[in-house]
């Protein structure tokens, strides 16, 4: 039970939360967004077992973007009707104004909850392998995304590797922290002439060992989709129907 | 559609998303903090850095789809590295790719001069300002405001992604590593791989 978020098939995982984020734009109410965020924290209360000092971590810059969000659409509301309800510097926020700003706040928490739900309680290796099986990815992609993610840890390395090269050779490091991001580019390149090559070396190996890409229908790793799918996915659509029927009254 | 594709470009072109799918990410954690403080409108300066994997790609592979796949690779491997806007990401990533696509498609796949590479900024500039419009719900903003957002967004589409894409890809052919990829086919004079 409590490894139900993460056993899910990541395909039915991947459309179910979409599904649920395009429903949430329709609303520009507090509640939906608000009781979709509670109920997706409540899933993964019950159904997963993840890190969640990690999770708070994650939440922290979209607590900052979602206040962002809640002045902006006060300061920049274009629908100034309603009653007044709070009055800052003479300046008269409405029923209406507060009520998109909340809406817009929640959202972005909304969202930020399903996203962190996915990211945490999903194997990357076994989301692409279920887009291929699922979804009908095409093979060359599938696999060609599988050899760049192999290639993560690599390319780390090389990165600090070019960025001590530089160093070695005098270049500084800035203190501040725009003008360091913007230096990156210098790191791009080589980079970049490092992953052209990687890429047709492993290209040539895969070429080699009789890969053609072609569609198939027998896998080595099968990825299923069973009865724990409907039933996390019902889970999902409840709390979607849930925070949608508030609206109705 | 990658029936005629050769394998080292389909390689190519993912692993270029994974190295913008960081660079991306890296974007990402700035403009969210950064939007906190001055809102949604935070992101529409630096918008462009995220349509450069498309330009970069069709650049230099030139086959239909090169655009709108490398930048829905690109997204797909910001989701794979558990970044905080979850999978919806992969669909703002298709939506962007389509918007630089169909400025290539309106060419034939045949000019890649630096205003068509603008334009495919631009496409994609329009084409996720859509999508956010629906999803991050500005139309509770003054259309003022939008516009505005709007207007930066292109602007920003078609100097970051256009021009530094071309940048970027000029700054590669130089090196000579891209012999054996259509690109350096089309430079007159240079030795045929």
């Amino acid at each position: 039970m409590k490894q139900a978020l993460h056993k899910m098939n990541p395909s039915v995982k991947f459309l179910i939360i979409t599904v649920c984020m395009l429903t949430l734009a329709f609303f520009f109410n507090p509640w939906t967004p608000l009781i979709c965020w509670g109920g997706v924290i409540l899933l993964q209360l019950c159904f997963s077992t993840i890190d969640w000092k990690k999770w708070l971590l994650f939440m922290i810059p979209f607590l900052i973007m979602s206040f962002g969000y809640f002045w902006t659409t006060i300061v920049f509301a274009e629908d100034r009707t309603g009653a007044v309800v709070w009055s800052v510097f003479q300046y008269d926020i409405t029923r209406t104004q507060l009520d998109h700003a909340l809406s817009l706040s929640f959202r972005v928490l909304a969202f930020a909850g399903l996203s962190l739900l996915f990211a945490f309680t999903t194997d990357p290796t076994k989301f692409i392998l279920s887009l291929m099986q699922q979804l009908k990815l095409s093979p060359k992609i599938a696999y060609s995304i599988l050899v760049g993610y192999q290639f993560l840890p690599v390319m780390k390395e090389e990165f600090v590797h070019i960025q001590q090269a530089h160093r070695l050779r005098g270049a500084v490091r800035d203190r501040n922290a725009i003008v360091r991001l913007w230096n990156v580019r210098r790191l791009l390149l080589p980079m970049l002439a490092g992953a052209v090559r990687k890429a047709e070396r492993s290209a040539f190996a895969m070429e080699a060992r009789g890969f053609t890409g072609e569609k198939r229908v027998e896998f080595y790793q099968v990825v299923r989709v069973g009865k724990n799918d409907v039933v996390m996915s019902a889970l999902f659509i409840f709390i979607l129907a849930a925070g949608c029927a508030i609206t109705l009254k | 559609m990658l029936a005629k594709w050769k394998l080292k470009e389909v390689v190519l072109m993912a692993l270029f998303s994974v190295v913008f799918g960081i660079v991306y990410l890296l974007f990402l954690h700035v403009g969210n903090i950064w939007a906190g403080f001055i809102g949604p409108i935070a992101y529409e300066w630096i918008f462009g850095i995220w349509f450069i994997v498309s330009i970069i790609c069709m650049y230099i592979i030139r086959k239909p789809g090169a655009a709108v796949i490398s930048e829905t690779i690109a997204a797909a491997i910001e989701v794979l590295l558990g970044n905080a806007v979850g999978p919806r990401l992969i669909l703002s990533g298709l939506i962007q790719g389509l918007g630089a696509e169909a400025a290539f498609a309106a060419t034939g796949y045949k000019r890649f001069t630096l205003p068509v590479l603008m334009l495919a900024g631009v496409g994609s500039s329009i084409f996720s300002f859509a999508y956010g419009y629906l999803l991050g719900g500005f139309s509770v903003f003054h259309p003022g405001y939008v516009m505005l957002m709007l207007g930066i967004r292109i602007a920003s589409g078609a100097l970051i992604a256009g021009v530094g894409g071309k940048f970027v890809v000029d700054g590669l052919l130089a090196t000579g590593s891209l012999r054996g990829y259509p690109i350096a086919r089309a430079v007159k004079g240079d030795a045929r791989a």
